[in-house]
């Protein structure tokens, strides 16, 4: 059964009810609408969701498809036209967004930005230096506090992106594609970064296209596309829910035409460019399947084994058509 | 409060790193009253008819040695010399006197007299110092056809004809609005005015930075409301728009005289004055926010801004002296806030007005700061809206 139907908008989201447990919900989006003045679509369409607190929540969908507009709703810099959006437990004060722009003034130092943007947040006197610390320890500024925020470099920029947004410890942290553009070692620290504050209480809601580092941070994901929430609920149910497994493996040197035939025929593998995939292989077939291929002369150079990943699904269900 | 210092102190440390924009809002400013106060000092004094030069040459002519209004040069030179000086502007009039001249005075039929005129002597200036030689020249052959009859003459100099017109002197309670200001009376305030309205270019750009890079955005979420961000940016560059008239004034009063130019007056209307200042402030900070929730990028703004300043100030009277200007385009040039202001600190620095005087032109530029905050308030939540 396509994803695509199975998953309904309202069947998933009691599904993820069930799932979840009890109802800690921190972020309860219930019948939300919006549509900008003059647009001639609605950006998001009676959509419902429930965050739970704690939470490591990531909101996916391709360019357009209603994200920003999501976490504007919810940050409260839109209102919507119908529904209601309701955050429990977490003050206002103590909800933080990290735009994707790096959203800090460049003629500042780093220091200079951490002071204004703590002072914006209330905090004053020993609790501001106590904070401006403690972030600048998490992001790993201590060294560059003097420096100009122009100067850094692009992952020191990100993590300065990232550390004005726990100036207030936030009880809810919205982060808008932290990563884009760093190197693996600035994206490894920030992912760790978001994984401690996740592991210490912060309820996180995740946006980014890595959906490799979405399918490593995140245990709940939501996927959005034209403003409507495709799929949400905890990320092994949802591969699971995408059907069987499948293969994937690469052979060092293709076999002989007669050799690969007969294994298309015995295990119903389909070619795939440099590829053999098969889309529903059972775990016993597995072993023999590679035996066959070692007899015949084959040599395995890659093997990718089991349920879908969170590209698959995504591709599954928003398509592969380009977007905006 | 707390809040919006925090925002204006921001402001001002973005400001003070900004060299292009201190530069823009200073310097420009300082090198327009200094190089057009100076180069113009010769014109602004022909347009008032005071200071033109002149000089006599040939014979004795003795009425024409103090003219009112007129500053007679060394008269050793030769005509040749004085006609290369006039030709080249640093000599407006020259006067031949005959060499007979007194002689043929005393027996009743004097040679007539040569007047000779630099070609840039504006017309007025020309008539002005024409009737002025006549007059004198009539005196004295008048003088000396009464003598040679035996008819007292001391009349011709005792000051008693002076009731015949009755001429007074511009006073405080009496202002008059046709004054004509000297050249730094007239460039002072022009510039300054013109380096207000710039500062739409850094306001704007630091505007659209934090809206583009997402800082406005975090800001909002944070709790900050539009007013409150709006009153961060307002207050900080309301007091850039004032340390600007203080000093530009201050190099009116100081520096213009070193550079051997009138010192400026400052009037005596300090509350008029600073009213003024206010509110040329509060219009141009209301134009600036105008301009950055118009545009899109700071280039546009650059440009915007540039040209709109530009046209207002040719408009405006900041360029070209309004007095100058044919009657059309004068009545055109009250259209722009540029020239509001320019009437507002003319009238406490020129004309002496007090509050009652420059109430006025105060009003159309808060009327003008308002509208402009009214339109920008409509595009910030159409902005918003997309």
């Amino acid at each position: 059964m396509p994803l695509g139907r199975c998953f309904s908008r309202r069947s998933w989201y009691i599904a993820w009810r069930q799932i979840g447990g009890d109802t800690r919900g921190v972020i309860h989006v219930e019948g939300v609408s919006f549509s900008y003045p003059g647009a001639s679509g609605a950006a998001i369409r009676e959509l419902s969701l429930d965050i739970e607190r704690g939470s490591l929540f990531g909101l996916l969908g391709p360019n357009g498809s209603g994200k920003t507009t999501l976490i504007s709703l919810i940050t409260g810099l839109l209102r919507p036209d119908a529904g209601a959006i309701r955050i429990e437990g977490a003050s206002p004060r103590r909800l933080a967004l990290v735009p994707q722009d790096y959203a800090f003034y460049a003629r500042m130092s780093v220091a200079e930005n951490l002071d204004f943007f703590a002072g914006v947040c209330g905090l004053a006197g020993e609790r501001r230096r106590e904070r401006i610390a403690a972030v600048a320890a998490v992001a790993g500024l201590d060294a560059f506090m003097r420096t100009r925020a122009a100067r850094l470099s692009g992952g020191l920029k990100r993590r300065l992106n990232l550390a004005i947004g726990l100036l207030n410890e936030p009880e809810l942290l919205i982060l808008d594609e932290p990563t884009v553009g760093i190197d693996p070692q600035s994206r490894h620290f920030i992912l760790e970064s978001i994984r401690r504050l996740n592991a210490a209480g912060t309820t996180v809601i995740y946006t980014s296209h890595y959906m490799e580092e979405v399918q490593s941070l995140c245990d709940v994901i939501g996927i959005l596309d034209q403003g409507r929430l495709l799929a949400c609920g905890r990320l092994e149910r949802l591969l699971a829910g995408t059907g069987g497994t499948s293969l994937a493996l690469g052979l060092a040197e293709p076999l002989d035409a007669a050799a690969s035939a007969s294994l298309e025929n015995a295990y119903g593998l389909e070619r795939a460019g440099s590829e053999l995939r098969a889309s529903q292989l059972g775990s016993g077939a597995l072993v023999p399947l590679l035996a066959s291929i070692e007899r015949s002369g084959g040599r395995v150079a890659r093997l990718r084994y089991g349920h879908a990943d969170l590209e698959d699904l995504f591709l599954h269900l928003t398509g592969r058509e380009l977007r905006d | 409060m707390r809040i919006v210092l925090r925002l204006v102190r921001k402001e001002v440390l973005l400001l003070l790193r900004d060299w292009h924009a201190l530069l823009l809002l200073f310097l420009m400013p300082a090198a327009f009253i200094l190089i057009m106060s100076l180069a113009l000092q010769n014109q602004f004094s022909a347009a008032g008819g005071a200071k033109l030069s002149y000089a006599l040459v040939g014979g004795t002519a003795p009425a024409l040695q103090k003219l009112d209004g007129f500053r007679q040069v060394d008269g050793s030179a030769t005509e040749s010399e004085l006609r290369t000086r006039l030709r080249a502007g640093k000599l407006q009039f020259l006067v031949i006197v005959p060499a007979d001249y007194a002689t043929s005075l005393a027996r009743g039929k004097p040679q007539p007299v040569k007047l000779i005129a630099a070609p840039d002597v504006p017309a007025a200036a020309y008539k002005l110092f024409e009737s002025g030689a006549r007059a004198a020249l009539m005196k004295s052959w008048l003088r000396q056809r009464l003598h040679a009859r035996g008819i007292p003459v001391a009349a011709l100099d005792d000051g008693s004809a002076q009731h015949l017109l009755a001429a007074a002197e511009p006073t405080p309670g009496a202002p008059t609005a046709e004054a004509m200001p000297s050249s730094v009376q007239q460039n002072v305030p022009a510039w300054l005015l013109f380096a207000m309205f710039f500062i739409a270019i850094p306001l704007s750009t630091t505007w659209l930075a934090e809206r583009d890079q997402g800082t406005y955005l975090r800001l909002r979420s944070m709790g900050l409301t539009p007013p409150l961000l709006m009153a961060g940016k307002v207050i900080p560059y309301i007091g850039l728009n004032l340390l600007q008239v203080v000093l530009m004034l201050l190099v009116g009063v100081f520096v213009v005289p070193q550079l051997g130019g009138d010192a400026l007056t400052l009037g005596h209307a300090p509350l008029a004055l600073a009213l003024v200042a206010a509110a040329a402030s509060f219009a141009a900070v209301a134009y600036a926010l105008l301009v950055a929730n118009l545009v899109s990028t700071s280039e546009q703004a650059t440009i915007f801004t540039g040209v709109a300043n530009l046209l207002m100030a040719a408009l405006g009277g900041i360029m070209v002296p309004r007095f100058v200007m044919p009657q059309a385009l004068q009545a055109i040039s009250h259209y722009s806030p540029m020239a509001w202001g320019l009437d507002g600190f003319l009238d406490v620095l020129l004309r002496d007005g007090g509050i009652g005087m420059i109430a006025a032109p105060a009003l159309k530029l808060c009327g003008f700061g308002c509208a402009c905050l009214a339109v920008a308030g409509l595009f910030m939540v159409w902005r918003r809206g997309r």
